[in-house]
């Protein structure tokens, strides 16, 4: 069974089955908050005012700023209704962030989208413009600009095109339902991507707890007959196998050096619902509007794979979804390994956004930490062997600028280590601060804490 | 805000958990070691019993007295010092005079684990240098209590003391442990049972064995330490003309599941544990056959400790190579 070659961790219960089998219910608020900055870069500069009345799928902010293009991307009107203010609104990774709130209109008619000419046959750079006026952004969470990251640089050629489905972040399964619902705009997506690249190899990662959705792409492919023809390539469940890197480990066996991206090695990595979402922008010119997520955790009452528009506020999802429970603990935004946590509940989905969680306190780990006592199992479960036992003993000391031989710069954050740390060490967020020590030059560390256990 | 507004927890990720933590580890290693407790009391007596409670209570008395000291929260419920004071109990005579093991892991506790900063920042194993430091001042209650194996369901008749196989090897020489001991499939099968003078935790390879599988179940040692070191005293029992009788006697089993897999003084990758574990196994053997003790697990094991930090330089986890910033 394909999978990388180093670390990582197998969970025990990885909670999908609470929402895997629940089909994607579409819910529209009454009001959306869509923050202008969704992506890496410069916010959007919003191009609406108060009172003024947008429909779902206009422009509100462009990624220009001076009349030159910022390498962000353009934000669009998610509903249809009326602009109540553009102003600072909370932000679910940025604290707050420039944001338009419209009210949604209720009596408006459902958008139609039309379809381009010879949509299959458009140059490839009229196909990257569309992507980039569509305003995608990588959905597996990182948000990069997709057409920035479609568009290779001068001499580097890729030979394959790898889609993302592997969703290894515990109760997640927004790809999974997606791969299940819409398989065949999974596949066009697919296979304009590759046609934007040159590329002929299409594989498709899926992890072995979704191989439902690995049955329903292999027969909407035979029934496709085209060329290429994607392949899907069941992996084992193991985490971080949705990792860039650790994916082309298992379905190709390349290694991409640390310092270097996919492209160095010959792949292209996109996520199943950015593919989706380039499809449906080269096909309709339809902007990226909605996004599937899944509510999940057992401080959910209802747990349910949504569609909503981009800047439905978490609060309206909580309604939709039946309440919280009383002893729910924790709140994170995205999966729980990689995901943040919430201090509040006014805060808008974005383009990135695949998961909500509320989560009671037994789910979540206790944040009371101990001494290392060098079991080595974080050096086990890091998929790039590097030495979080020991950025985190020197950080602790004051010395995070001397961790570098211990790999602090490769690390992704997946958090595998402090996963199987028995003395529950915040082990990614000394990591963080040695990153951080090296960006400012100057040492960082902790007054070593109480010994408690 | 809409809702009831409830606090929620703030914290980074990762939000999840798995497997056991040190706390949970320790107290499994202290049942583990259990069945070779009451095994013990069953063939000595319950002499054994005030032994194990004076070394636990000195271990504990000493991690209490010294959190104190230090204004720092107290620790003695995290499972550490109790496993301790334990298995330095494991490494003593039944026989030995019940204030000795107080006083043993008290020096444990203090010199070579609170004074280097507590668990997890030690670098020999504090039940070894507690045994080590009673062998140096009270060598003869050390070597002079061992009492006969006499099963009675906990009440053995009364305790009459004996010379272990090993100290039988070294001052008597082969011919005499021969003629003593008979060194035939009776007397192997003995040792594998359990039935002979010896510590409080090495006389029974069987229930060391079923401890370890308990630990190797839970994950929390694994093998490549303990085989290395039987290997390793294997390769120079040879020598001996009974290497049998080697593998079999002293504490090696003890020292090479219970011991020697001590997270904080061992060496962290599989390559360096294999190393530590074979150089292990190997100063045993030669303290044995060469050495001036009849056993050399203890020695062997806290010799390897100071070389483990240097093992844990030397084998670290290889990467590619970093190769420039993306473009």
């Amino acid at each position: 069974m394909n999978t990388f070659l180093r670390g990582g961790v197998s969970f025990f219960d990885d909670q999908k089955s609470q929402t895997s089998h629940k089909p994607i219910e579409r819910f529209v608020p009454k009001e959306v908050t869509i923050p202008l900055s969704q992506h890496l870069g410069e916010p959007a500069r919003p191009i609406v005012a108060r009172k003024q009345k947008v429909m779902r799928g206009d422009c509100i902010g462009e990624a220009v700023s001076g009349g030159v293009t910022t390498g962000g991307t353009p934000i669009h009107a998610s509903v249809t209704g009326t602009v109540k203010r553009v102003a600072l609104q909370p932000h679910p990774l940025l604290v707050e962030s420039l944001a338009v709130v419209i009210e949604t209109d209720p009596n408006a008619a459902e958008t139609v989208w039309e379809e381009v000419p010879g949509w299959m046959d458009l140059p490839k750079g009229k196909m990257l413009e569309q992507i980039a006026s569509a305003g995608i952004v990588g959905l597996g969470g990182a948000q990069f600009p997709t057409y920035r990251k479609l568009k290779l640089p001068e001499g580097v050629k890729v030979d394959t095109l790898i889609l993302n489905g592997a969703e290894c972040e515990p109760y997640l399964t927004s790809d999974h339902r997606l791969l299940l619902e819409m398989s065949l705009e999974v596949l066009q997506g697919a296979k304009l991507i590759a046609k934007i690249l040159g590329v002929s190899k299409i594989l498709i990662g899926i992890e072995e707890n979704k191989k439902d959705a690995a049955d329903v792409l292999r027969i909407a492919i035979t029934k496709q007959h085209t060329s290429p023809s994607p392949k899907v390539v069941l992996c084992q469940t193991r985490y971080p196998q949705g990792s860039e890197k650790q994916l082309i480990e298992a379905l190709t066996g390349r290694v991409v050096p640390p310092g270097k991206l996919p492209m160095h090695v010959g792949v292209m990595v996109q996520n199943v619902a950015t593919a989706v979402a380039c499809y449906q922008a080269i096909r309709y010119r339809r902007p990226l509007l909605d996004r599937i997520l899944t509510v999940s955790g057992k401080g959910i009452l209802e747990p349910k794979n949504v569609s909503v528009p981009i800047g439905t506020l978490v609060s309206d999802i909580v309604t939709f979804c039946g309440g919280i429970h009383q002893r729910t603990n924790k709140v994170i935004v995205g999966g729980p390994m990689m995901g943040r946590a919430l201090g509040r509940l006014d805060i808008p989905v974005i383009k990135g956004t695949g998961g909500l969680l509320f989560l009671r306190a037994e789910e979540v780990r206790k944040e009371i930490y101990g001494p290392c006592i060098s079991c080595g199992r974080c050096l086990e479960a890091c998929p790039l062997g590097l030495e979080p036992n020991q950025i985190s003993i020197y950080t602790e000391a004051g010395r995070s600028l001397d961790t570098e031989s211990f790999g602090t710069k490769e690390c992704f954050e997946c958090g595998s280590c402090a996963y199987v740390c028995p003395a529950v060490r915040p082990l990614v967020q000394f990591i963080q601060i040695a990153k951080k020590s090296f960006q400012t030059g100057s040492q960082f560390g902790l007054a070593r804490p109480e010994q408690n256990l | 805000m809409t809702e009831a507004s409830p606090q929620f927890l703030l914290s980074p990720g990762p939000h999840l958990r798995s497997g056991l933590t040190t706390k949970q580890i320790m107290w499994w290693v202290n049942v583990s070691l259990a069945p070779i407790f009451l095994w013990a009391i069953s063939i000595y007596g319950v002499r054994v019993v005030w032994v194990l409670v004076s070394g636990v209570l000195g271990a504990l008395f000493a991690e209490g007295f010294v959190n104190k000291c230090r204004h720092q929260k107290q620790t003695l419920g995290d499972g550490s010092a109790v496993l301790t004071g334990i298995l330095l109990v494991g490494t003593l005579s039944p026989g030995i005079p019940i204030w000795m093991p107080f006083t043993g892991s008290f020096v444990a506790i203090v010199f070579a684990k609170m004074l280097f900063g507590g668990l997890g920042y030690n670098i020999f194993n504090p039940a070894l240098i507690g045994r080590a430091f009673l062998m140096a001042t009270f060598p003869l209650a050390m070597t002079t209590t061992w009492l006969k194996a006499r099963p009675g369901l906990f009440f053995p008749p009364d305790a009459v003391t004996q010379a272990t196989p090993l100290n039988i090897l070294k001052m008597e020489g082969l011919t005499s442990a021969v003629k003593t001991l008979g060194l035939g499939s009776k007397f192997y099968g003995e040792l594998f049972l359990g039935l002979r003078a010896g510590s409080i935790g090495e006389v029974s390879v069987l229930l060391i064995l079923l401890g370890a599988g308990l630990l190797l179940w839970k994950g929390i040692i694994k093998l490549p330490i303990p085989l290395s070191i039987l290997a390793g005293l294997g390769l120079i029992a040879i020598f001996s003309k009974v290497p049998l009788f080697h593998l079999l006697t002293g504490g090696v089993w003890f020292g090479a599941f219970f011991m020697a897999t001590d997270y904080v003084t061992a060496p962290m990758s599989p390559k360096a544990q294999i190393i530590f574990g074979l150089c292990v196994g190997l100063i045993t053997g030669v303290i044995r056959l060469w050495g001036g003790y009849p056993e050399g697990i203890c020695y062997a094991i806290l010799i390897m400790n100071a070389v483990t930090p240097a093992l844990n330089r030397w084998f670290r986890p290889s990467r590619p190579k970093w190769e420039g910033t993306p473009s």
